[in-house]
């Protein structure tokens, strides 16, 4: 790097311009302005010495907080931040649990918000996605923070499709976010830096195209002649190295981010003069930690000129010293990675899948799909069940990544294997891994073919774990036909021989599918059920089947509209796939929280989640589609624009042809915004064919649902409907009794419709004031022009939603927290009533505290009932 | 982010009120101006002297709109989305910041 040595320290050559511009972005983040700087060169061109050089001319005046991201060919999600983060605190715990970007970024944003902040990721050309999500919701917060960002990229190694060059793409036009290009050094500043040395200044500059680090690596060299590239301009620094001093920089350089000392001394025996010699060099740094290389570069050009037989042989010696580290158990992630450099495809095959399996057990269900395919490579040469196993390995962790497509592609090639294996139970089993995942996707005809060939393969077959795998999957189609009676027949008797052949997996899935099945038959011998499976944490059943089972109670409660019910199961679902990364079943259990939060008149949190839902990029149709369906008639009910927007990009996704649930709920939602809008005479056509349809196949709720909406726009022409449910009530015309019903149910604005069909003046009044409660707007102007048709007159405007003043600076949600912590319920309880998890309100009340300058939940209750916020009921 | 019109009738007995109310909307809007911009408002004479106004704003939605409103403090009557805006003539009024 350009580091010129002159009398009154370190000054950087040509970097006054760039430094200046981070200085002025420094004053105003002290203003509460934060900014950004993303800081591009190609390598070497001593972007890092910038950011440091910066850093340590602001001595204490501020707090620096640095992370660098590695060169490893699976970089760990969210690797900067664990620099970052440290070892305590909630920022902490999120990183090491691996939780979702916009949790880890809030709880940065909160240490970030502490005090005037220059915050440095490093070489984030190498960042995983996780961490690029966060810089990104990083990017359009910074102007809030006392926070000045220091991103360093190498910008020469950036293909079109680079994550990096995404981010620079989206963050183009964000306002708080500028790009500093390091240009190359002109020949004045190479001369500077040569002062002093043997060295012809043009030459030097011709060479190095003015590329510091190059500059920097030839000067140390001390000779007069200008090597022609970087890779040996490093190795003549090496060139005074003894033979065995030069075969530990090669080990060194092998062994990314850093070798340990035991480690080296595992593979040369007694090294410490090597390795003085080495640093000597000035090409390495030994710290505590171990030994690495100052500069990517430098490591690589070294790496590079190993001849590739050493190389082998060299990472083969490191996978034998690393089955056997002092401390701790081997860490099979590094194991597989050498084990590749060695092309050793036994150890490869030992240990890449053992690190799948590591990765999958903490929710790390995209490397644990890579490591898979790490396998897969060398397993090329070994028999198809062999293969089949790696491939069914990862098909399911794209499952859980919801990485549907390849899932369904992979599994595919195992079915293959399995059927060249000549093994038709285990070919039967990944027909059966097949069948949930197009399940999952709406195809369910194909689903039920896949599992009819399971079946055919296993009929007649004595008992195994594969059959009881099939059993169980079959018992599952039938759940998801809607034959309750079928799935029970099936799935205790999967369970049970699952049971008795150690398959666990096999017997947690049967189980959830019979609890399911007693659930919405019964009730509470399914609750039960459903509850003892998911309270096992003992790691005897799969994380996914417990999501399975929490999600199924709180749908279960949804579908019925027994609030209380879902409630108590969803926030926990939702916590649960949130700290698991499971990320399948958590936009499943979003997308139900969604629709439950509609149903309970909770419309501002419902969009939340909703919307929660759609910010990520996900395959599963029918969880997107429940979102855009809530988001539409939450608008449409408070009379808001892009309820239609919603809608039709809900139509644009398409209904799988299956669904026919989803078709119901897509004409009810069409038909209500139809008549809220004024239109009412399209009800009937919106209606018609998936009422014909429901009508067919005896479904007599989806029926009940289609004429209630058909009724209140006036098509009276259905006849009288069997059945008590809420909707058949309002479709027979029982309007007082329907609205009965629906007040039971905890479901205000369908109550307050029924009560606005009455012809008692003190329900329509009733029925306005709770419409307006609600904000509903357009319902609220129906009831209140048939009070005036009743000749009733001054029908108050109603209260306005947000007139209150925010107290103390509470936002509305600390708001409603502090009526909560009033109220007298512990964060738990607060958590569970609001559908937050725990730590969230924990992070809540913690700025209450402090935004109200008091010490405990009782001063704040106090203050509370000072500032006129009334406690919640409970 | 597209354009709307709020309205928001008869929200402040005084104008006091309504300054307060405007600053609060600055300060929340100024946290997220990814989600809400603020580009003008006109101030409505209300019955009895009171005061409401029809404010244009940009948004990501009229989720974010009702979100920022919540935490301003400041009353909503009606969303609504513009296609469109037609200046015929400048505004006859100067802007009182």
């Amino acid at each position: 790097m350009a580091l010129s040595v002159s009398a009154r320290g370190i000054d950087l050559l040509e970097r006054g311009e760039a430094l200046a511009t981070l200085s002025e972005g420094l004053s105003e983040a002290r203003l509460g302005r934060g900014r950004m700087f993303l800081v591009g060169g190609e390598a070497g061109a001593g972007k890092t010495v910038l950011a440091r050089a910066f850093c340590q001319g602001l001595g204490d005046s501020c707090r620096v907080l640095a992370g660098a991201c590695d060169a490893l060919s699976m970089p760990r999600p969210l690797g900067p931040l664990i620099d970052v983060a440290g070892t305590e605190g909630v920022l902490a715990d999120l990183v090491r649990l691996g939780a979702q970007p916009s949790e880890v970024f809030e709880a940065l944003r909160d240490v970030l918000a502490e005090q005037a902040t220059v915050l440095v990721f490093d070489d984030l050309h190498w960042a995983d996605e996780a961490t690029l999500d966060v810089l990104r919701l990083l990017a359009r917060r910074i102007e809030g923070l006392p926070t000045v960002v220091i991103g360093v990229y190498r910008n020469d190694e950036l293909s079109r499709t680079h994550p990096m060059r995404t981010l620079l793409g989206d963050l183009a036009t964000a306002a708080a976010v500028d790009r500093i290009e390091l240009e190359p050094l002109s020949r004045d500043a190479v001369a500077e830096l040569a002062l002093g040395h043997p060295i012809d200044v043009d030459e030097l500059h011709l060479r190095t195209g003015g590329n510091a680090f190059f500059v920097s690596q030839v000067l140390a060299a001390q000779s007069s002649e200008v090597p022609s590239t970087v890779r040996d301009a490093v190795i003549a620094r090496a060139a005074g190295l003894s033979p065995s001093a030069f075969l530990l920089l090669e080990a060194v350089a092998a062994i990314p981010p850093r070798a340990e000392l035991w480690l080296l001394e595992a593979l040369f025996g007694e090294t410490s003069d090597d390795l003085e010699n080495c640093v000597a060099t000035g090409l390495v740094l030994d710290e505590l930690r171990g030994t690495s290389f100052r500069h990517e570069l430098a490591r690589v050009a070294v790496e590079e000129t190993t001849p590739l037989s050493r190389r082998r042989a060299l990472h083969r010696k490191i996978v034998a010293a690393l089955r056997h580290p002092p401390f701790a158990e081997p860490d099979v992630e590094r194991l597989a990675h050498h084990a590749e450099a060695a092309r050793d495809t036994d150890a490869v095959l030992e240990f890449a899948p053992a690190a799948a399996a590591r990765a999958a057990s903490v929710g790390a269900y995209r490397e644990a799909a890579a490591q898979y395919s790490r396998a897969l490579r060398f397993a090329g040469d070994r028999p198809p069940g062999e293969r089949a196993l790696l491939l069914e390995g990862r098909s399911r962790a794209c499952y859980l990544a919801d990485d549907q497509v390849e899932a369904i592609a992979v599994i595919g090639e195992a079915i293959e294997c399995r059927r060249e294996e000549r093994a038709p139970t285990h070919q039967a089993r990944a027909l059966s891994e097949l069948t949930t995942y197009l399940v999952c996707r709406g195809l369910l005809t194909e689903a039920r073919s896949a599992v009819d060939e399971a079946t055919r393969l296993v009929a007649g077959r004595p008992e195994s774990r594969e059959v009881a795998w099939v059993e169980s999957i079959r018992a599952y189609m039938f759940l998801s036909d809607g034959d309750v009676d079928g799935a029970i027949a099936l799935a205790g008797p999967a369970a049970e021989m699952a049971d008795r052949h150690g398959d666990r997996d096999a017997a947690a899935q049967a189980r959830v599918t019979l609890g399911t099945a007693l659930l919405w038959r019964d009730g509470p011998t399914g609750k039960a059920t459903l509850e003892h499976v998911a309270a096992d944490r003992s790691g005897a059943v799969p994380a996914e089947q417990i999501a399975r089972a929490l999600n199924n109670l709180g749908a279960c409660g949804a579908s019925r509209r027994d609030h209380e019910f879902a409630n108590a199961y969803l926030p926990a679902a939702l916590e649960y796939c949130v700290e698991g990364n499971l990320d399948l079943w958590r936009i499943n259990v979003l997308a139900v929280t969604a629709r439950s939060l509609l149903d309970q008149g909770r419309w501002t949190d419902a969009a939340e989640f909703a919307a929660l839902l759609l910010q990520d990029p996900r395959e599963s149709p029918w969880p997107h589609l429940e979102a855009l369906m809530v988001l539409a008639l939450v608008r449409a009910r408070r009379g808001d624009p892009g309820a239609h927007e919603a809608i039709e990009e809900a139509r644009a996704l398409g209904v799988p042809p299956d669904e026919v649930g989803v078709a119901v709920d897509l004409a009810a939602a069409q038909a209500e915004i139809a008549w809220l809008e004024g239109r009412a005479e399209e009800v009937g056509d919106i209606t018609a064919m998936p009422l014909a349809a429901a009508v067919e196949r005896g479904d007599a709720s989806a029926v009940s649902r289609l004429v209630f909406w058909r009724r209140l726009a006036g098509v009276v022409e259905d006849g009288p409907l069997p059945g008590s449910d809420a909707y058949a009530l309002g479709a027979n015309g029982k309007w007082d009794d329907c609205a009965a019903e629906w007040t039971r149910l905890g479901t205000p604005y369908e109550a307050a419709l029924a009560r606005s069909e009455s012809d008692h003046v003190d329900a329509l009044r009733q029925a306005h004031a709770e419409l307006q409660r609600l904000g509903a707007r357009p319902a609220a102007a129906v009831a209140a022009r048939r009070l005036r048709q009743r000749g009733v007159r001054g029908l108050a405007r109603g209260p306005r939603n947000g007139t209150r003043l925010s107290p103390a600076g509470l936002t509305s949600r600390e708001t409603e927290v502090l009526a909560l912590v009033a109220a007298g319920l512990s964060n738990a309880e607060i958590a569970a009533r609001l559908f937050l998890s725990t730590r969230t309100v924990d992070h809540h009340v913690s700025r209450i505290l402090r935004k109200l300058a008091v010490p405990t939940r009782a001063r704040a209750s106090a203050e509370a009932a000072r500032l006129g916020i009334a406690p919640s009921p409970r | 982010m597209e354009t709307y019109v709020i309205l928001r009738r008869d929200g402040w007995r005084t104008p006091t009120e309504l300054e307060e109310a405007a600053a609060r909307s600055t300060v929340e809007g100024e946290r997220t101006p990814d989600d809400v911009r603020w580009i003008r408002s006109y101030v409505l004479a209300e019955t009895a002297g009171s005061l409401g106004t029809v404010c244009i704003y940009q948004a990501s939605s009229p989720e974010a709109i009702r979100r920022h409103a919540g935490a301003a403090g400041l009353p909503m009557d009606e969303i609504v989305k513009v296609v469109d805006t037609v200046v015929v003539r400048d505004d006859p009024i100067p802007a009182s910041t």
